[in-house]
């Protein structure tokens, strides 16, 4: 049922991209079990915390970008209306990511790495990661240009990517001063996520948006301007709430505390402005567990991203939370809410199109989406609370380290408890979309 | 809202913020030497940075406040522990850390290695970071004090400084080893044998589960006076 031959490119994507989302979670679960449990200290010489938290977070990004390229590559005939430039260069593009992310993770259980945090990829595969994003962003652009569509979303995809793609350039050399490091780190991870990554998910949902509810157009564009315009209004100077305890100037927590503050806005419109597209919907609802998706990225988005964020942005608050499990906890609600769950919307979306099938049978699904969102929430609220607790702990009570951490190991337990249910939910989800079937015609609507 | 005011306010919105942030960072860039100390950045430090990447430290320690949050902050150790400590520590972390809950790998760190470490934590905790970690202040205001008179540092800032990052006194230092006062009141032995203990406890008394320490032999000598005069006092108040 896919209209254009090109777009199957995308199913090697998203295939790579939901195992890579399974292995991310299981090595998750094993950072729980350094918390909770002594381990004994001839496995931790071998298999370090460092080692297995470098492998959560780059799969995390691993899998998130192959879902945005894969994603990319399946709505961008659609909109062109046309083939893609060059679906070899999409196959070599996805052979090169691939490759890299294998040898990289290879590479840290030997001890190859740059060493810094979500980073730590080394310069020869950066350079890899480089020459395949440009290919990416090179793909992208060819088809555009050769297409006569110019619609506002191409264009924020378009940026989006090479945003994306410029920006990781800053995490590559080495810098002698830590303080510029991290400076620059962050216009990387910050940038990424409340920059260029919230660009391609506006663009995204923006299309999946008009395809499935057939709302007008130019009215949902209308909103993908004012929200994307906030996002990078409120995200590029909202950069400032990361430098606030690195050694730079006083009016950071001026420019970084009222921008960041502001930063949930954005995200407010867009579950505003998705609850109301739903409601003026012309289609008919075929498959329901999409809209769910749809709706459910909108609110866990501004709860994860948005409220969770919100709460210790300012600086006051920032100075006792900073670098405690309360970032723990913000990062695991934001990154689920808005890019997990986005690229599950892009995947329900895209999935069943390859197939070719039209209504899908969704139950498994549905228990997978609750599974996963209930389980997260909680590990999301137990992270918090471990956070409240450390920070009162070690940085209130003033009662040493290992005091205040050894507390920890109760509440990592509870978040593997937690986290097994949500690798349920994750195995259940990857599963049925690997398994796609149609729905029984009986009494359905 | 017609789709041009919408045009507009994503351009307006954008580029204000652009020009802000691009601004600031010209900005932070010129005021970087005096909230960096960047004349202070040696070949040393640059040395100890890299072994602070070479090890990966930051997927369990934070710095700055970034990394993991499995270990502690590193960006005021150099105040919290002082450099034999660090040494001793990154050098024989399965020793240290017997005992503890949580492990830090044997990294196969050397001597060199640890020394440019120190260079670099020395360096960083000067960063002005409006006192950051809120928790390791104490440290960082008891270091200045010494600092600001180096005559007035009495015995007991020295040995604490070399020993406290596993032996404790009274309220003094970490108690993953021992406490002073306990363990002067069990050596049954003369200075001389003490102080070569502490330079190469394993040479000595084998098994004692103790490394090496990087003080000098002077220094050494007056830590063992200072624990065997523990054991005086004991024995007057007996």
């Amino acid at each position: 049922m896919i209209h254009y031959e090109s777009q199957r490119v995308a199913r090697r994507y998203l295939e790579l991209s939901l195992a890579l989302f399974c292995l991310q979670v299981l090595l998750g679960l094993w950072l729980a079990i350094n918390y909770g449990f002594t381990l004994p200290q001839g496995l931790v010489d071998v298999f370090s915390f460092a080692t297995a938290r470098a492998i959560h977070t780059n799969l995390l990004v691993a899998w998130m970008l192959l879902g945005f390229m894969g994603g990319a590559y399946f709505i961008l005939p659609l909109e062109c209306k046309r083939e893609l430039f060059s679906v070899k260069i999409a196959h070599l593009q996805l052979v090169i990511f691939a490759g890299t992310a294998v040898a990289a993770v290879v590479g840290f259980l030997f001890g190859w790495t740059q060493g810094k945090p979500l980073l730590e990829i080394p310069v020869p595969l950066d350079l890899l990661i480089v020459a395949a994003a440009l290919l990416f962003v090179f793909n992208v652009g060819m088809t555009i240009y050769q297409s006569k569509e110019r619609t506002l979303i191409l264009w924020m995809l378009l940026a989006g990517v090479t945003f994306l793609s410029l920006l990781y350039l800053f995490g590559i050399p080495f810098y002698d001063n830590l303080n510029a490091d991290y400076y620059y780190w962050w216009w990387v991870i910050h940038l990424w996520v409340e920059g260029a990554w919230e660009l391609i998910t506006a663009a995204i949902v923006a299309f999946i948006i008009i395809a499935v509810t057939g709302v007008e157009r130019g009215v949902v564009e209308k909103w993908l301007y004012v929200e994307t315009g906030l996002f990078l209004f409120t995200g590029l100077v909202g950069t400032g709430h990361h430098y606030y305890w690195i050694g730079a100037p006083d009016y950071w927590l001026w420019w970084g505390g009222i921008f960041s503050a502001l930063e949930p806005l954005p995200i407010l419109l867009m579950v505003i402005d998705t609850w109301l597209h739903i409601k003026n919907r012309t289609n008919p609802i075929v498959n329901p567990l999409l809209w769910t998706y749809i709706m459910g990225l909108a609110v866990f988005h501004f709860f994860g991203a948005g409220i969770f964020g919100f709460i210790h942005t300012l600086p006051a608050i920032n100075y006792y939370t900073h670098g405690s499990q309360i970032t723990v906890s913000h990062g695991h609600l934001a990154f689920f809410g808005a890019y997990a769950l986005l690229n599950l919307v892009v995947f329900y979306f895209a999935m069943p199109q390859l197939k070719g099938i039209e209504r899908f049978d969704d139950r498994l699904g549905v228990w997978g989406f609750w599974i996963m969102v209930v389980s997260m929430v909680f590990m999301g609220l137990v992270f918090g609370v471990a956070g409240v607790l450390q920070t009162y702990l070690e940085r209130i009570l003033d009662i040493g380290y290992s005091t205040a951490h050894i507390t920890m190991m109760f509440w990592f337990k509870v978040v593997l408890f937690f986290g097994v249910f949500f690798l349920g939910g994750v195995l259940l989800t990857v599963y049925h979309l690997f398994t796609l079937k149609p729905a029984e015609e009986e009494g359905g609507g | 809202m017609t789709g041009k005011t919408a045009k507009n306010i994503f351009w307006v919105g954008t580029l204000s913020s652009v020009i802000i942030f691009l601004w600031l960072t010209y900005d932070f860039h010129r005021q970087q030497a005096t909230f960096a100390k960047t004349d202070q950045i040696s070949k040393q430090v640059v040395a100890g940075k890299k072994v602070w990447h070479k090890y990966n430290c930051n997927d369990c320690h934070t710095i700055l406040g970034f990394g993991a949050y499995y270990a502690p902050d590193m960006t005021k150790a150099y105040y919290r522990l002082g450099e034999n400590n660090i040494v001793s520590i990154v050098m024989n972390p399965e020793k240290v850390y017997r005992n503890s809950f949580r492990k830090m790998p044997h990294l196969g760190v050397t001597k060199e290695e640890a020394l440019a470490l120190v260079a670099f934590l020395r360096w960083v905790g000067t960063i002005e970071n409006r006192n950051w970690p809120p928790q390791d202040e104490k440290f960082v205001k008891a270091f200045r004090l010494r600092e600001a008179d180096a005559r007035k540092l009495n015995k007991v800032d020295i040995v604490m400084g070399a020993c406290g990052g596993c032996h404790s006194l009274g309220n003094l230092g970490r108690s993953i080893a021992g406490d002073f006062n306990d363990i002067a009141r069990r050596i049954d032995y003369g200075p001389d044998l003490l102080t070569r203990i502490i330079l190469d406890p394993e040479s000595v008394m084998p098994g004692l589960g103790m490394p090496p320490q990087n003080v000098s032999a002077e220094t050494s000598a007056l830590i063992a006076d200072f624990i065997l005069s523990l054991k005086a006092g004991k024995e007057v108040q007996k």
